[in-house]
């Protein structure tokens, strides 16, 4: 098995959007090619949570031997309520905490020997509170952060901020000062600058909350076309609609475990309804009316037409 | 008995331009106001000028008037505004006081602050305890409550104030499903038990559906829609002021785009 | 969100246990002041009263009391940290005291004194004293007692908020320097490479910190005004630390011990 392709400082990843990577030759880094020009892309690796127990250090168990397996390119909502260790899961995911038992493997190798910094070129982790990051006077400037630090520069620096900013919706207010936005668009701003590190796995926490309806269509507008390059998507979201509609597998968690993990139409289907809610999560209220309307399992608005469609005939 | 603004136009100090106004609001004792708008059309503008606090602690210009039961907002000291209204905003953290030992302590800082005798600090807190459903965590150290027990917090230690009206800037925002119901469910069982006016900020339309009497939606700074909750929230042009309906309005939206019939058992499907 | 919710037993105006949170113990229950006063008293005896008999005297009070109000075990650690300091004084003075002549041995150019041995001791048990003595101080009284027996003294509330809220501020900014931290490296910043590499980390570490904390100042002073902050008057204490004769009379006790070891010094009756 290729080794896993963790990017060199030097070497930066994908430089094309639109085009999966390609796994190149064996070896942990290419020969390390002209500072800003684009390198080999680092495949997009499988995320697997090999029994992951995780206790703080005051005692506090966050989970419970996780065992999880996210292929190469899944688009994956993880739910659950505030303590059940949705954060923590993630969080490991780019070796901000490492387990207390377990291992956590992309492509099969475990991560534990590399560091945060060096992961970062793998996993892009979107945090929900933005103003715990937000430290340059413009945009532009906090937006380039990320990818610098990666060891881009130059051209495709450039490249790569405009497009994540456009992705943003902030490309107009590249020399606003982050904190003249408002708190939904300094979310946003904090989406951008991990879009622009332009990593094969993409992990948001709660990117909706706060958003108004145009923000939350940027928000799934990304993660649509992040899921169309290929890439990972994970998202931690207390939204079922968008959980729903947006992604092609939920996991629901409760008390540090997966009670629940399955396309949209099973997790949300009458007969999880009862572990739904002992999880204290509601269904989709498109479930609930199809449920009650005898249709099978309608997850989305678009499942209530299309069963309300066949079953007209 | 009313919040009222007549007229109302508010400018942020070192602005140029109005970021609010004008604007004609009233908020009764007992009803459930809830507010919607695209974000920065000038929702939490209103929610600090109906609260008196623009420009009475924050500055800036106010033009129109803001009348809370009668008297002139900008008469009325802070102490005398946070008695008539009370306000919580969207980050519970910021909201305690960070100051006191236990959760108790912290929603008597209030009726403390006032210099209420103990006997009644201690009656307004188990009440206010009550009514925001928080009991249980008297005797808790705030700082380590949960996203969703800290807003409770908050919001029972605005209502030790015994404010007669409540002003929420998306109290739920960063809560899960089950800690936006309590809220949700506080916030009724305080409009009916002690009667306050409610002026509610939210994003999230299937809790205004459920609790709200009467809905307004803002766009840049003015009324665009207002009327019964019901009506509005079913409005076709909500989407267009950057507002998501509720997910029961989407779904009628959906199946009479597709030619389908929406009959009543529809409807009943989705209430 | 789990609220299992138990009725207080004791819902009557009658504050709850922890909030008063009676210390146990005679001295414990002294009143701050004394305490303080008692802990000026030993370090003017350990530092005054010449030769063994200053500081073994304070030190050997210091253990009896901290035997009694259980926190002998907690006054050790502490000395234990002060074990440094000592060990340099001793060093210091064992090796270069000036006028010492009487050397223990000589090795090569260093001469340790019996003098220096003595005096170096004598000097390290006073050093140990007075920490000891501002230890228990420390240790025997919460800094909520503190706050509420100045309060009562006078200082308005204003004095108090701070005070309090920046007690709780350090551990609230250490997790937020932390969530700061896995931010930036969540980026891909080095915290781990060459040193200069990890100077250039500063700016991107301290800044969401000042920033951070501005952008809330708004929020929460107004969240203070909606919570009376500023209201006129004495705020309500709920707890007070009581004054009895037993405090008078020990503080005047410790002020007249001061005066007469200053003057026994003076008038040179003493050393």
């Amino acid at each position: 098995m290729t080794a896993l392709r963790v990017p060199h400082r030097h070497a930066s990843p994908a430089a094309s959007a639109g085009e999966p990577a390609d796994s190149g030759p064996s070896g942990t880094v290419g020969p390390p090619p002209a500072a800003g020009r684009p390198g080999p892309a680092p495949a997009v690796p499988s995320i697997e949570f090999e029994t992951v127990s995780f206790a703080y250090p005051d005692g506090t168990r966050a989970l419970a031997e996780v065992a999880l397996r996210i292929e190469p390119g899944e688009s994956v909502a993880i739910v659950g309520q505030n303590g059940s260790g949705k954060s923590t899961l993630v969080r490991h995911l780019n070796g901000l905490l490492r387990p207390s038992s377990g291992r956590v493997l992309l492509d099969g190798w475990d991560i534990r020997p590399i560091h945060v910094a060096r992961l970062a070129g793998l996993v892009g982790l979107a945090f929900q509170n933005p103003d715990r990051q937000l430290f340059a006077g413009r945009v532009s400037v906090e937006v380039a952060f990320g990818p610098r630090n990666l060891g881009v520069c130059g051209a495709v620096l450039e490249e790569r901020v405009g497009a994540a900013m456009e992705e943003v919706g902030l490309a107009a207010e590249a020399g606003t000062n982050p904190y003249d936005l408002g708190y939904s668009r300094r979310k946003l701003l904090a989406l951008a600058s991990v879009l622009a590190m332009r990593t094969p796995i993409l992990v948001l926490d709660e990117p909706t909350t706060g958003q108004d309806a145009r923000g939350v269509a940027r928000v799934r507008a990304v993660v649509a076309a992040a899921a169309a390059e290929g890439r990972t998507v994970i998202a931690i979201t207390h939204a079922m609609e968008f959980a729903a509609e947006s992604f092609e597998r939920v996991v629901v968690m409760r008390d540090g475990r997966v009670v629940l993990d399955g396309a949209p139409d099973v997790v949300f289907a009458e007969a999880a309804w009862l572990e739904l809610r002992a999880s204290f999560l509601e269904p989709p209220a498109a479930a609930v009316a199809g449920a009650r309307l005898g249709l099978g399992s309608t997850p989305t608005a678009a499942a209530v037409v299309a069963a309300l469609g066949r079953s007209r005939g | 008995m009313a919040i009222e603004l007549a007229s109302a136009r508010y400018r942020y100090a070192g602005s140029a331009s109005a970021a609010l106004g004008p604007i004609d609001l009233r908020v009764e004792e007992g009803r459930v106001v809830g507010v919607a708008g695209a974000n920065e059309s000038g929702k939490s503008t209103l929610c600090l000028v109906a609260a008196g606090l623009a420009p009475g602690v924050i500055g800036g210009k106010r033009d129109g008037s803001v009348r809370i039961d009668g008297a002139d907002a900008a008469a009325l000291k802070p102490h005398e505004l946070a008695q008539r209204c009370g306000i919580l905003f969207q980050h519970a953290a910021t909201q305690l006081s960070h100051s006191t030992a236990t959760v108790f302590e912290e929603v008597a800082f209030g009726p403390c602050n006032l210099g209420l005798r103990i006997p009644e600090v201690v009656e307004r807190v188990w009440a206010a305890l009550r009514a925001a459903g928080v009991e249980a965590l008297a005797a808790r150290d705030p700082g380590r409550l949960s996203g969703g027990q800290a807003q409770l917090v908050a919001l029972a230690s605005v209502l030790a104030m015994r404010p007669k009206y409540l002003i929420l800037d998306e109290p739920t925002s960063e809560l899960d499903p089950a800690g936006t119901t309590l809220v949700a469910d506080a916030l009724t069982r305080v409009a009916a038990e002690t009667g306050a006016g409610i002026l509610l900020i939210e994003h999230k339309t299937d809790v205004l559906a459920r609790i709200a009497d009467e809905v307004i939606v803002l766009e840049r700074g003015a009324v665009a829609l207002s009327g019964p909750a019901a009506a509005v929230l079913a409005d076709p042009r909500l989407s267009d002021l950057g507002v998501e309906p509720p997910a029961a309005v989407r779904l009628e939206r959906a199946v009479r785009a597709a030619a389908i019939e929406w009959s009543a058992a529809l409807a009943e499907a989705v209430r | 969100m789990a609220l299992s919710s138990p009725r207080p037993l004791a819902a009557g105006p009658v504050l709850p246990d922890y909030v008063t949170r009676k210390p146990s113990g005679f001295y414990r229950s002294l009143n701050p002041a004394t305490k303080l006063a008692v802990a000026v008293l030993e370090v003017v005896a350990a530092f005054t009263i010449p030769g063994w008999s200053g500081p073994g005297l304070v030190l050997a009070v210091l253990v009896v009391v901290a035997a009694a109000s259980r926190t002998l075990r907690s006054l050790i650690v502490i000395g234990f940290a002060a074990l440094p300091l000592v060990a340099s004084i001793l060093v210091v003075n064992l090796f270069l005291l000036p006028g010492a002549s009487d050397p223990i041995a000589r090795i090569g150019p260093l001469a340790p004194t019996w003098s220096g041995l003595w005096f170096g001791l004598m000097t390290a048990a006073r050093l140990l004293a007075f920490s000891s003595a501002v230890a228990l101080a420390y240790l025997t009284t919460p800094v909520d007692d503190l706050l509420a027996d100045f309060s009562r003294r006078g200082l308005g509330r204003r004095g108090v908020f701070v005070v309090g809220a920046a007690v709780q501020m350090v551990p609230r900014t250490i997790e937020r320097a932390g969530e700061i931290m896995d931010a930036q490296r969540a980026r891909g910043m080095d915290t781990e490479g060459r040193i200069w590499r990890r100077v250039r980390g500063l700016v991107p570490l301290a800044a969401p910190m000042v920033f951070g904390a501005l952008s809330e100042v708004e929020e929460r002073a107004m969240a203070l005004e909606s919570r009376g902050f500023t209201a006129p008057g004495r705020q309500t204490l709920l707890r007070v630390p009581p004054d009895r004769l037993i405090d008078r009379v020990l503080r005047w006790l410790a002020a007249a011990g001061v005066v007469a070891i200053a003057a026994l010094r003076i008038t040179g009756k003493v050393g």
